[in-house]
């Protein structure tokens, strides 16, 4: 089976600095790969691009075999990639239960003024119980958003992004912010992920979180890959530390 | 058991006018407008966060549109409604598709032209709209040999009332009604979750528009009078008052703003006279200071 998500010679310039260049990655169903590099490097530029918020110069991004390169967001979403804010954007006016199915946007099918349609709502409304228990936020369905806690809330982000059942999911920098606890409660949340099948592609900067999770990592610096492998080969290399000096503690 | 409940309420209310005089009848039509206006205002700004100053324009445009096209243009009285319920639908696109792809205020402005604009042309439309004076002594035309008058007039307005409310309700409890509510809340996580926005916008804007035409159309034969100065741009901004001060987002808010705000001034005018505009100002300030969710928050907090 070939990867769900390529990313093909993809270039991005703003102005005169090239973001991204020439880059080349794939991703598989059930594979949790990581997209490191210093900051600055591109990463969250190549994850807007994905996610349609910015358009490529050059490249190809191909999902599940079509180019999806410049479409707008909400297209990318109905076709099956879903992704999380860095900080956390939840919607302030309604509850947690609700915010999540928000995500199930895409997954209903019935008009509103349809006979099925409360039988369709109770069923994600079911749905969005059980993924709310799946990250940990068992109890708080009723819950005003705004009395989440930064950890809590990037959880609502993630049951969100899953309840429009994508098949690859974006987490931009999902470690920043919380602390030790949470991020072996994180770590233990994206590994279910990707064992129920769906793609991961994660953008850090922290590799103690990333490279124990991370099943292939792609090192970005100034825009173009450095190096790719298995956590173990990228922290053996040499260009990888050089990007990383002053920092290669963290390695 | 639920559906029992509304389905009496709004028996109750169809009775209440054969109980009533005639200018109690007047009064108590009016009030049921109001508030169907406040409803589909509440959707269009409370739920899809959108501030647009031309519902009550649609309003205008609706009971303008079914006067003209019965009298001005003799059509049959199906066919009058159907081409008023069009205008509104083709108007309401014509705004909403450019000003709602652009950020921030655009809609704000483009609906405020367009309702001074209503003024200006029902002035200046000559022998069509009747000019300054408008057009006046019609009668609603028999439906089926029968002409509907009196108590039995205002049952069409509580059915009007209900089917409108009944519309939106359903929309609210959907998936559309939390599109709006995303869109409003925040756009930009809305696109990520899938929500088309501009699209979302344009299809509540219009819808919104429409049902404000179709409750215009019902009020054309309550006073049975069109004239510019009952479509003034002072009712646009009453009817946000009513959405503001009754809790903007839900629908028994913008149902308690209506009444609360239609009724005050003939409590008012025998106190202070025409200062209930003031009394209005200081009563929306406060609500916005002190409570942002209008007066339902309040009732929520003393009812938990």
């Amino acid at each position: 089976m070939g990867p769900i998500l390529e990313v093909n010679r993809l270039t991005k310039r703003f102005g005169g600095l090239t973001a991204v260049t020439g880059l080349d990655f794939e991703l598989r169903e059930g594979e949790i790969l990581g997209l490191i590099g210093p900051n600055g490097a591109g990463k969250t530029t190549t994850f807007n691009i994905i996610a349609g918020a910015y358009a490529a110069d050059e490249g190809e991004v191909r999902f599940a075999g079509e180019s999806i390169l410049g479409l707008p967001p909400h297209q990318i979403a109905r076709r099956g990639i879903m992704r999380t804010f860095q900080h956390n954007r939840p919607f302030g006016g309604m509850p947690v239960l609700e915010n999540v199915m928000v995500g199930a946007h895409t997954r209903f099918a019935r008009n509103p003024f349809s006979r099925k349609a409360p039988v369709e709502e109770r069923h994600q409304r079911q749905r969005a119980q059980e993924l709310i228990e799946f990250v940990g936020l068992g109890g708080l369905h009723a819950a005003d958003v705004g009395t989440l806690s930064f950890g809590q809330g990037r959880l609502l982000e993630i049951a969100r992004a899953l309840a429009g059942e994508p098949r690859v999911i974006l987490f931009d920098e999902p470690a920043a912010g919380l602390t030790a606890a949470e991020l072996d409660r994180l770590a233990g949340i994206i590994r279910g992920i990707a064992e129920r099948g769906i793609a991961v592609l994660l953008i850090e900067h922290d590799m103690r979180f990333l490279l124990p999770l991370a099943s292939r990592v792609v090192v970005l610096n100034f825009g173009a890959r450095i190096a790719e492998g298995t956590p173990q080969e990228v922290r053996s290399q040499r260009a990888v530390m050089d990007a990383y000096l002053g920092d290669a503690a963290a390695l | 058991m639920r559906t029992l409940g509304w389905v009496a309420g709004f028996a109750l209310l169809a009775v209440l006018p054969f109980f009533l005089g005639s200018y109690h009848n007047d009064v108590y039509r009016k009030l049921l407008l109001w508030i169907t206006l406040a409803l589909g205002y509440n959707f269009l700004f409370g739920i899809c966060g959108q501030v647009a100053f031309s519902h009550f324009a649609f309003y205008g445009i609706g009971a303008y549109s079914v006067v003209i096209l019965l009298f001005q243009v003799g059509l049959p009285l199906p066919v009058a409604i159907l081409l008023g319920v069009v205008i509104c639908v083709a108007l309401a696109l014509a705004v909403a598709i450019p000003a709602t792809r652009l950020e921030g205020f655009y809609l704000a402005l483009v609906t405020l032209a367009l309702a001074q604009l209503f003024i200006v042309v029902l002035n200046e439309g000559g022998n069509v709209t009747g000019g300054a004076g408008g057009i006046a002594n019609y009668r609603l035309p028999p439906i089926l040999g029968w002409r509907i008058a009196g108590p039995a007039y205002t049952v069409v307005i509580v059915a009007l009332l209900a089917a409108t409310l009944a519309v939106l309700w359903r929309l609210d409890h959907s998936w559309f009604g939390r599109a709006c509510r995303a869109v409003r809340d925040n756009p930009e996580a809305a696109a990520a979750m899938g929500v088309d926005v501009a699209r979302t916008k344009v299809i509540v804007f219009t819808l919104t528009s429409a049902l404000a035409g179709i409750a215009g159309m019902v009020y054309a034969f309550v006073d049975n009078t069109v004239n510019p100065p009952i479509f003034g741009i002072d009712n646009a901004f009453l009817i946000l008052f009513m959405v503001i001060v009754g809790g903007a987002g839900r629908h028994a808010g913008a149902a308690i703003g209506a009444i609360l705000l239609f009724l005050a001034p003939f409590w008012l005018s025998p106190l202070v006279g025409h200062h209930h505009q003031l009394v209005f100002g200081v009563l929306m300030v406060a609500v916005i200071l002190m409570q942002p969710k209008g007066l339902i928050g309040l009732w929520d907090r003393f009812s938990k």
